[in-house]
């Protein structure tokens, strides 16, 4: 006998996600539906516009994912009409796309997804002292490790809990069994979670810098950029500069030893791969600077087999909508039960307003997880040491990243060697100016451009591979289509019935108290859903996107 | 900052003793040209009598500031900003000028050596000696001169005195004539006075630096000692040159005068717009307070009048005199008097409001008569009797402090304290002006067998500690009462008050900037600071319907407050999916909880359009399921106030841009209410946000708004006209196309489709990403983000075409 369990909304994440998991009398999970629960039509809405607008518009899909989406939609465009934007522009844009990678791990992991190992009322039995102790386990000096920091620390929170302020953290799951982590170990997590609140602030100005604003912002057009004057200014440069100085403090020696110190308190579920999918990842790679070693590989993997890494061929990305409400390109609503639950029961159902992207045929984990493990594999030397590192001190194989700590692990490792890369891309910048190139902006005539003709655009996010396509007819945008990375970890399932990452991962999970499902959350939240991202409807030219080659 | 006062009366050792008070680190330094101490003209009489000498009637000095006496100031260099005497130089940074005045005589008596006026302690000596087997003259029928009538009366070595008056009355010209017997009654019972009305001097014969024989129109009268008490007028002959000057040293309201470090206070000041010289203690203090304000930049209050009020204790009788400044000669007067008390009440009515009060043995509540000159209130004459016998707190001792009789008592009876020395832990009765010092210490000394012997002694420490718990626990209460979910208690006092008070130095700046972010006037630094305090207690719901999470992502970007602070400290964001712990059934029993129980108290704060197409359900939130337009309604329907944050939920933003295929409209269009506050941008700054939460709390009203309903204090300014590239604009210097020379230099964006011009909010001084950069800085140019329709009208990099 099964017992459904509805968990909506699942906060913490961007958007209106929602999860009904069937379980059997033990509590484990047998069968899980993950669903959008939003609409909103970005493709529809781009349609009929100037090609030209499309990044300001597109920026707006997600305001997490900011200008992901922004870059995404002007890539796709140049390549539509073949516009090569000078190095400075590139450069600028990576700027600003590796400084989200920075803010948004962080604030994923101490904002959003914290809460699903730290027990804030465990950490107030802490003793500062044996906290600042435990803390050198995982880093020689780490991050405000003061007993007098600590004591200050527990001061701050025992004031919000005697008054009753708890604000962000009133109803918890507090004293949940799946909680395994030491008061000590609890202290120096939400010390960090404070510290991190600060962190993000400081580190969305690197972005500001070269963007105007974060979020939203405002520099990139078709072409290049617009903020030339910020990066011909000196102390603009050093400003940036010493954000990401600053900010590789931060992640060496709390964000990482922190990943660290989950890996080891967790250790037991790690090796039984709680949270751990079907094993197929998906990477497109990308950020280098002219031909040398690219930041990311691209490849494929299926089935956890490491060692045969297939190349990524767009070829074979499919969206169908079987059970996603739309058919062929309308919308096909078919509402809930009376109870106000998805419709699950029959195979045909529809249930999410997420499309499923496939990747010839199969379903696809993307993320830090899959880039780690493909770059790893591929021989990336960038990132080498930084995950032998990381797996010798933790005593992990590299299997056992597969799994929902693992993937918060795979997730700091990546912050800390893309820090290491932006210094590198600066020195770049600066020797370009040095050297007099101080262009941002290919010159277009649009009258001149080709009237018909497509484009797509394919880049790693925080959060995954991001695609946007845009076909465009008598210069006007005729259609547009995305498939963000949470499209395709959160994607729903087919007439096959196959699931994606975020159902794959729930089956097996056990939950202790179906009024608290904290390890259902723990899973989700591993993957760091965005859902506004994740919305969209399908393009009817889908099926052609094979038109593409690379 | 180094402070120097120039004078040696009771405004230069209140302003110096105040300021220390205030910041114990500043260096204080009163010049005086008199060879004592600052001391108390009031009290001059008791040294013509010998009854006290100079030490005894001077005032007590906070003991680090420093004295400079005999230094009479010639010279003030206001550029080096230094003050010259005959033998020193001194440097400031602020200057204060309390010179007072100087007594008037009516001929010039340097060099004559029976012949003085009445203002020094020096005077005092001079009429001491030369008094003696003379007839004393007494010119000047005011205060100064009673009072030496009085003292010289009761002295021995005087024989005969002779008041010469130039009019027909005694102490006022207002008085009735009932009171002027009365008063004249006291002085010449016996023949040693004489008072001779409507007369004055017409002759003098010098002999030997000496008068010998004084004519009057009246009298003449041989070897006379001639005092006069005629009048004074401000001593600033040293200023008038370096500074504006009418009758006194011209100020503005903050006592400032034309220099902006130099300030002038009491009889020597000149209020410029009321033309008003101060000629009480109480309107020199309340100057000084002024002063004091503006220095230190705290609290800053402009110079206000105020009713004074006067005591004149005369040997057999006491005279009160309330005085207001809309006082004016075309009074009525109502008198209420008793033969058998001595007792005349007279009341002084000005377009039937009480502006004027002078009491004979009077037992009238004069803080109660204070209360009604000073509330303007029309005048019922029932009252003015039913008040002739003194109230619940006794008699008024001390008019500067406006201490009463009861009060000292229960001082007394409260602390124990035995001494006047004592008392100045607790209060400041007898210690301002002086006068009233005898009084209080007789109450102090009558009241010491009301003291419990049992009683434990409170130390000022205590009683401060008391009245801090006292306040606390009133905020924990009202705290509760609002938020039931939080049980704050009194058991731990200490941490509660921890939560509850924020750390002054932490919201001080916020304070200012928020201040200043509003455009308001310093001074309402104050209310802000209350809004602020009281922020913390408010419940928040953070609704996200058809949004992409940019405003919360942007709001967690606070700065100023930093957003640790912001959300820990300030505000009570109960209900924010993004940031909380809390997740399906555990978040919804919050809302359902906050929607329920605290109905009319909690603010709704909205991001997101709010589709309409298909019954809502583009949009569907809870487990059972919702639809979004449906959860709106029920969170909206008792919030005090629904702020919709962003473009989309103002009109729709980018969710309802054509063809708007989910039927997105905005929160105030969806609800069909014009009371929701707007604060659209995308995102929109976090600034905007807080402040104009702030502003509802502080005012208890809404912002004012504009015709879109958004804060006017943010929406009111356009950004072409704010614009740090706007100078290129007046030049006519544009950018022509991206990454061009004029690029490179900051030109003006108007040619590449900037619709700053368009677009009215503050993003222009507010800047985004604490202060970092925005959008027309990082040389794209403005979209309009803050207008209706942005997204189908200014979203592109094309020049506007206006319809």
């Amino acid at each position: 006998m099964t017992k459904k369990i509805v968990i909506d909304p699942i906060t913490r994440i961007e958007g209106h996600l929602r999860a009904e998991v069937e379980v059997d009398e033990n509590g484990v999970v047998q069968e899980a539906y993950v669903s959008g629960q939003l609409f909103r039509g970005i493709e529809t809405i781009l349609k009929g516009r100037d090609p030209r607008d499309a990044g300001l518009l597109a920026g707006r899909i997600c305001g997490v994912c900011t200008n992901s989406h922004f870059r995404a939609a002007v890539s796709s465009v140049e390549d539509a009409y073949s516009i090569k934007i000078p190095k400075n522009a590139q450069i600028i844009r990576d700027l600003m796309a590796l400084a989200l990678f920075i803010q948004d791990h962080v604030v994923h992991f101490y904002h959003l997804h914290s809460f699903d190992f730290m027990d804030v009322t465990s950490a107030l039995k802490a003793d500062a002292k044996l906290t600042s102790k435990e803390a050198h386990k995982y880093h020689e000096k780490p991050f405000r490790n003061s007993h007098s920091h600590y004591e200050a620390v527990l001061e701050k929170l025992s004031g919000f809990v005697k008054a009753g302020k708890l604000g962000p953290f009133s109803n918890g799951y507090w004293g949940h069994v799946d909680y395994k982590l030491t008061p000590e170990q609890n202290l120096i997590l939400i010390s960090h979670y404070l510290e991190a609140l600060k962190f993000q602030t400081n580190i969305s100005k690197a972005v500001a810098i070269f963007g105007g604003k974060t979020p939203h912002p405002q520099s990139i057009v078709v072409g290049g950029v617009t903020s030339v004057a910020d990066m011909l200014n000196p102390q603009r440069l050093n400003d940036y500069l010493f954000i990401i100085k600053e900010a590789k403090d931060f992640i060496d020696r709390a964000y990482l030893p922190d990943a660290k110190l989950l890996c080891m308190a967790y250790r037991e579920e790690i090796k039984e791969g709680r949270g751990r999918a079907n094993g197929n990842f998906l990477a497109v790679g990308g950020y280098a600077f002219e031909g040398e070693q690219k930041l990311f590989c691209s490849g494929v993997i299926y089935g956890h087999d490491f060692e045969n890494i297939e190349a990524f061929d767009e070829s074979k990305i499919r969206e169908e909508v079987d059970r996603s409400w739309y058919k062929e390109d309308e919308i096909c609503y078919t509402d809930l039960n009376e109870d106000g639950s998805l419709k699950t029961a029959k195979n045909d159902d529809k249930y999410s307003w997420i499309k499923a992207p496939r990747y010839d045929g199969a379903t696809m984990e993307t993320g830090p997880l899959a880039r780690v493990l493909i770059s790893y594999h591929k021989k990336n030397m960038l990132i080498k040491s930084f995950v032998d590192d990381f797996l010798k001190e933790t005593d992990l194989e590299m299997l056992d990243l597969s799994s929902t700590v693992g993937r918060n692990a795979a997730r700091a490792i990546e912050t800390s060697y893309i820090c290491e890369y932006i210094f590198k891309l600066l020195s770049r910048l600066i020797q370009n100016i040095k050297y007099y190139d101080t262009d941002t902006w290919s010159k277009f005539d649009f009258g001149a451009l080709a009237k018909e003709t497509k484009g797509r655009a394919f880049f790693e996010v925080p959060r995954g591979v991001l695609a946007h396509f845009v076909n465009i007819k008598d210069a006007k945008i005729e259609n547009f289509s995305v498939i963000a990375p949470t499209t395709w970890n959160a994607t729903p399932k087919n007439l096959n019935g196959l699931r994606g990452a975020y159902e794959e991962a729930l089956i097996g999970v056990k939950i202790e108290d179906p009024s608290k499902p904290l390890e259902v959350l723990k899973v989700l939240h591993s993957f760091d859903p965005c859902l506004a991202c994740a919305v969209h409807i399908i393009d009817t030219k889908g099926k052609e996107l094979s038109r593409y080659k690379l | 900052m180094r402070v120097v006062i120039v004078g040696g009366g009771i405004a230069a050792a209140y302003l110096a003793n105040n300021l220390k008070k205030k910041n114990a680190a500043l260096d204080v330094t009163i010049l005086s040209d008199e060879k004592h101490l600052p001391y108390d003209r009031i009290h001059l009489c008791s040294l013509v009598d010998n009854t006290q000498d100079v030490d005894e009637i001077s005032l007590s000095l906070d003991p680090t500031i420093r004295v400079e006496l005999n230094q009479k100031i010639n010279k003030i260099d206001k550029e080096s900003k230094r003050l010259f005497s005959d033998n020193a130089m001194f440097s400031y940074d602020k200057l204060i000028i309390a010179t007072g005045s100087v007594p008037i005589s009516l001929f010039d008596i340097t060099h004559i050596k029976n012949a003085t006026v009445f203002r020094s302690a020096d005077d005092c000596d001079f009429i001491k000696n030369g008094v003696e087997k003379r007839e004393v003259v007494i010119v000047g029928s005011g205060p100064i001169g009673l009072e030496l009538l009085e003292t010289l009366n009761e002295m021995s070595s005087v024989d005969k005195i002779t008041l010469l008056i130039r009019g027909n009355h005694l102490y006022s010209k207002d008085l009735s004539t009932d009171s002027i017997k009365t008063i004249e009654a006291c002085y010449t019972k016996d023949a040693k006075v004489r008072i001779s009305y409507e007369d004055e001097i017409v002759d003098t014969v010098v002999k030997d630096g000496e008068i010998t024989l004084l004519k009057t129109k009246k009298l003449q009268i041989e070897n006379p000692f001639l005092v006069f008490g005629v009048g004074i007028k401000p001593n600033i002959e040293n200023f008038r040159e370096i500074l504006q000057c009418n009758k006194g040293i011209l100020t503005n309201p903050f006592m400032q005068s034309d220099n902006e470090d130099i300030y002038a206070v009491g009889e020597c000041a000149e209020v410029r717009d009321m033309h008003f010289v101060a000629g009480h203690v109480k309107e020199c203090t309340l100057e000084a307070d002024c002063v004091i304000s503006h220095l230190l930049g705290e609290e800053v209050q402009e110079f206000k009048l105020e009713a004074t009020i006067d005591m004149l204790k005369v040997g057999e009788f006491d005279l009160v005199e309330v005085n207001s400044p809309k006082f004016s000669a075309g009074y009525e007067k109502v008198l209420i008097t008793s033969k058998a008390d001595n007792r005349i009440d007279e009341y002084f009515i000005n377009d039937d409001k009480l502006t004027r009060f002078i009491g004979i043995n009077s037992n009238v509540d004069v803080g109660y008569i204070e209360s009604l000159i000073n509330n303007g209130d029309a005048l019922d004459i029932n009252y003015l009797y039913q008040n002739r016998l003194i109230g619940e707190r006794g008699r008024l001792i001390c008019s500067c402090e406006h201490v009463y009789h009861q009060d000292l008592v229960d001082i007394v009876t409260q602390t124990g304290i035995g001494s006047f020395a004592e008392l100045a832990t607790f209060s400041d009765a007898g210690r301002v002006c002086g006068r009233c010092k005898m009084m209080v210490q007789d109450v102090i000394r009558d009241s010491q067998h009301l003291i419990d012997p049992n009683m434990p002694k409170k130390t000022v420490q205590e009683i401060e500690r008391e009245k801090e718990i006292a306040q606390v626990s009133k905020r924990i209460e009202k705290f509760n009462a609002i938020h039931p979910r939080n049980n704050l208690t009194t058991e731990n006092l200490n941490s509660a008050m921890e939560s509850l008070d924020i750390a002054k130095h932490e919201i001080n700046s916020w304070i200012s900037m928020v201040t200043a972010n509003m455009q308001l006037h310093p001074n309402f630094e104050e209310v802000v600071e209350k809004g602020v305090k009281s922020l913390n207690k408010i419940p928040i719901i953070w609704l996200e319907l058809a949004d992409c999470s940019g405003n919360s992502e942007a709001f967690i970007k606070s700065t100023n407050p930093a957003i640790e602070d912001l959300i820990f400290e300030y505000i009570s964001l109960d209900y924010h999916e993004l940031l909380m712990s809390a997740s399906g059934d555990q978040s919804e029993t919050i809302l359902e909880d906050i929607i329920a129980n605290q109905k009319g108290e909690y603010i709704l704060i909205v991001e997101g359009a709010v589709p309409l197409a298909m019954d809502g359900k583009f949009l569907r939130i809870g487990a059972n399921g919702e639809t979004g337009v449906e959860l709106l309604k029920k969170c909206a329907k008792d919030a005090a106030l629904v702020l919709a944050v962003g473009s989309c939920a103002f009109d729709g933003g980018v969710v309802a841009a054509a063809p708007n295929p989910t039927g997105a409209v905005g929160v105030a269009e969806a609800l069909g209410r014009k009371d929701i506050i707007n604060i659209p941008g995308c995102p929109t700054n976090p600034t905007n946000i807080v402040g104009t939460l702030l502003s509802y709390i502080m005012f208890e009203e809404l912002p004012a708004l504009d015709k879109l309903n958004r804060p006017l204090w943010a929406y009111a300014g356009r950004v072409h006209d704010n614009c740090e590239r706007r100078g290129h604009y007046e030049l006519g210097e544009f950018v022509k196309e991206w990454g061009d020379n004029g690029a490179k230099k900051g030109y003006c964006l108007f040619e590449m489709g900037c619709k700053g011009p368009y677009a009215n909010v503050n993003c222009p001084t507010m800047k985004f990403n604490g202060g970092t950069s925005w959008p027309v800085q990082a040389g794209h140019g403005c979209m309009g983000c803050v207008e209706v329709g942005f997204f189908d009208k200014f979203a592109n990099e094309r020049k506007y075409i206006e319809e």
